[in-house]
């Protein structure tokens, strides 16, 4: 049976379809993009062309004109950029804005679809897709019935130490199994970025962006994997990081240190040496993975530490 | 000359851990080896921030099960009393906390002595509130930071360590009779254990004596009291608060992201009473601010967090409160310190110790509200708020107060004084 969100999604797809088929024609701005030349470039009918046209006539890379028909409303360069972006958002900003508020326990761990549209005052269809996105990444999962119920997030500290012990255990098998493939561009440009990084002063070391570094560059070993369940778990881990991981208790001077240890990985790993980069590995997890003491006051030892080795 | 070594020894609590950090930094710009003497559970804190850990051996068998079910017991038996005031406190967590404190000191003593002559310190910083004799025979300067209020260091017009009184307040004499008779037999024990390692007695009510060559003090000028009897200029120095540098942070947007930012923080120990925290949160979500709350590790005790409410177990204290527009704290000494170095407001609501010096010190110097953590209704409270958001007097003081401060490097001059102190060899 095919649902709303199925639709939706499929317009957004065909919406993405027209994009490429703009770029690939070298069409510029001002050119007519006529329906039956769509319809039979996706191997569609007219109906559903219209409705992604509709979608990228709402972000304005498209315009509909009384003379008939819709017309490309900004430049190639323009739309292989924003337009891209502008579509990814759209199928991801309601997934991100209920990701994010069950990160910060606005919502609690089982919602209904009702509640959700009219926390968000958004359509069913929307709220559906929202959930689905969220499914495919595991963060949410449908109940027998009606109900969806979230799964563990990266949102407290005993989270956090748990997610450490599930990467000390995969992430240097990740290096290890046959079959490692690093892609060069993109490290180079990951070693560009944290090379940056180190470059600001004390103090301007923002936690966020070290979050989105930190987790490119251990996504990046996830996808070098040469094993596919390897590679499959770490990246849905690095996803849920990525949305939900909630720390920002980094002293500079760690923050600094825990870049210079993925650089020197990935010196490593340029040198084939996989076996020391997975070394490296359980060092880096394992200096990162010291967490904050729970501390008592005054003359009362504090808390010894979970997940401590 | 070789880099002079010196051991920060600061107690158990982020408090004076992180206001060490702060001096050891400049201390390390300054070319010296700062490291730190750290209690179990603190191992990997200082590290962080770049320095040498030496982790106190444990004496007893304290397994993680110990340990947490010692937090548990812990909560259980004090979370009542933090309602008290501070004459009832006296009997009920006082003194049972100076007791914990002479057992912490005994139990150090052996590691501590053995960990300081390996280490071979120019110099060691005690950040505490008891001497471990091993620090005064190790043969070398030590230096005493007071990073309590500045009652800990006593005089006739300042009020009693740990009471919340005026100065001149008629029920002193009662409270200062109550403290000496609850740690009578406590002093006792701990002059005992001084004997046996060679140091004279403390006087009662005393556990940790001035140094000769240095004591620090945090009080800034603002909130100090004119002592009857003037501390000694060549060994005491005031810092004018001592703050560390820490990680930028970045305030994450909220759904409802529009309004002044108000920063609650309870310290990691007020962190355990949940009920009271959960009660602000319901108010929070009625007023037109931004919360940042930190529930230290209680965050899975709070379920639908409003719109314009973050919860979070860290933050970066000194980046949140600089960004802030009011800092509600429990007066630990560093909180404190922290809202006026960054001219922050204050409403504070203590629960033990020197908070309700500090409690008190916020209303009479006109830096914020002094509130009881038990009797405000949600009225009082948004009230409260509301007030000091737009008293701009207020805060046009506590710019200037904060000027002064940041102008004075705090940490900048413990690091200089210190270094002076160091014998050249």
């Amino acid at each position: 049976m095919k649902t709303r969100s199925n639709t939706r999604q499929n317009h957004l797809k065909l919406a993405r379809q027209i994009v490429e088929i703009v770029l690939e024609r070298g069409l510029t701005r001002g050119d007519h993009l006529p329906e039956t030349t769509l319809s039979e470039a996706c191997g569609v009918s007219r109906t559903p062309i219209r409705s992604a046209l509709k979608i990228l006539e709402s972000n304005d890379i498209v315009q509909r004109r009384d003379e008939g028909g819709y017309f490309l409303n900004q430049s190639p360069e323009q739309v292989g950029i924003d337009g891209v972006t502008q579509l990814d958002e759209m199928e991801g900003s309601l997934a991100a804005r209920i990701l994010s508020d069950r990160a910060e326990r606005r919502i609690a761990d089982v919602q209904s679809v009702s509640a959700l549209v009219r926390r968000y005052d958004a359509p069913r269809s929307a709220v559906l897709n929202a959930l689905k996105i969220l499914s495919a990444d595991g963060v949410v999962a449908q109940l027998p019935g009606r109900a969806w119920a979230f799964q563990p997030l990266l949102d407290t500290p005993n989270a956090i130490a748990e997610s450490f012990a599930f990467r000390l255990g995969l992430e240097p098998q990740a290096i290890l199994a046959p079959g490692f493939d690093m892609d060069n561009q993109k490290s180079g440009l990951l070693r560009q970025q944290m090379e940056e990084f180190l470059q600001r002063s004390d103090g301007n070391m923002s936690s966020v962006a070290f979050l989105h570094l930190d987790c490119a560059f251990h996504s990046l070993i996830a996808e070098s994997s040469g094993n596919r369940f390897i590679r499959g778990a770490l990246l849905a881990h690095q996803r849920l990081r990525l949305t939900t991981q909630k720390d920002h208790s980094i002293p500079d001077f760690r923050l600094r240190q825990s870049l210079e240890e993925h650089l020197d990985i990935l010196d490593s790993l340029e040198r084939m040496q996989h076996q020391l980069a997975a070394d490296q590995m359980v060092l880096h997890l394992r200096r990162s993975q010291i967490r904050k003491p729970q501390a008592a006051n005054r003359g009362l030892l504090p808390l010894a530490r979970k997940g401590m080795a | 000359m070789n880099k002079p070594v010196i051991s920060f020894f600061p107690e158990a609590s982020f408090g004076s851990a992180l206001n060490c950090v702060g001096i050891a930094q400049k201390l390390q710009r300054q070319g010296a080896v700062p490291v730190f003497l750290c209690h179990q559970g603190f191992t990997g804190v200082f590290n962080e921030y770049g320095f040498k850990e030496y982790q106190l051996p444990a004496t007893r068998k304290a397994d993680n099960q110990r340990s947490e079910e010692s937090w548990q017991a812990f909560i259980n038996a004090h979370l009542e009393h933090f309602n008290q005031d501070p004459t009832a406190q006296i009997e009920s967590y006082v003194g049972p906390t100076w007791n914990a404190i002479v057992d912490t000191a005994i139990q150090a003593e052996q590691g501590l002595e053995s960990l300081l002559k390996r280490i071979k310190p120019d110099a060691i910083v005690l950040d505490n509130v008891i001497m471990f004799p091993a620090i005064a025979n190790a043969g070398v300067p030590w230096i005493r930071v007071v990073s309590c209020a500045e009652t800990e260091i006593p005089d006739p017009n300042v009020p009693p360590y740990l009471s919340g009184l005026a100065a001149g307040d008629p029920a002193r004499s009662a409270f200062e009779k109550a403290y000496l008779e609850v740690t009578a037999p406590i002093h006792a024990r701990y002059n005992r254990f001084r004997a046996k390692r060679g140091l004279e007695p403390l006087p009662p009510g005393q556990f940790l004596e001035t140094s000769p060559w240095l004591n620090l003090l945090l009080a800034p000028r603002s909130v100090r009291r004119e002592r009857a009897e003037a501390l000694p200029e060549d060994s005491f120095v005031f810092l004018e608060g001592c703050v560390r540098e820490e990680a930028q942070f970045d305030p994450p947007p909220l759904p409802v992201n529009e309004g002044p930012i108000i920063y609650l923080s309870f310290g990691s120990l007020g962190a355990i009473d949940t009920d009271l925290i959960g009660r602000m949160i319901d108010v929070f979500a009625t007023f037109p601010a931004r919360f940042y709350v930190n529930v230290g590790g209680f965050l899975e005790s709070y379920q639908r967090v409003p719109n314009n409410v973050y919860l979070g177990s860290w933050f970066p204290q000194p980046s949140i409160v600089a960004q802030s527009d009011l800092f509600i704290h429990h007066g630990g000494n560093n909180s404190f310190c922290e809202a006026l170095y960054y001219g922050v407001p204050s409403i504070c609501m203590p629960y033990c110790w020197d908070g309700h010096d500090n409690g008190l010190r916020t209303a009479e110097t006109g830096i914020g509200i002094h509130l009881k953590r038990d009797s405000w209704t949600p009225d009082q409270l948004r009230e409260a708020m509301a007030s000091l958001l737009q008293d701009h007097e207020m805060r046009e003081r506590l710019q200037r107060i904060s000027r002064d401060m940041v102008a004075a490097d705090g940490s900048a001059k413990a690091a200089d004084e210190i270094l002076r102190v160091i014998p050249a060899s």
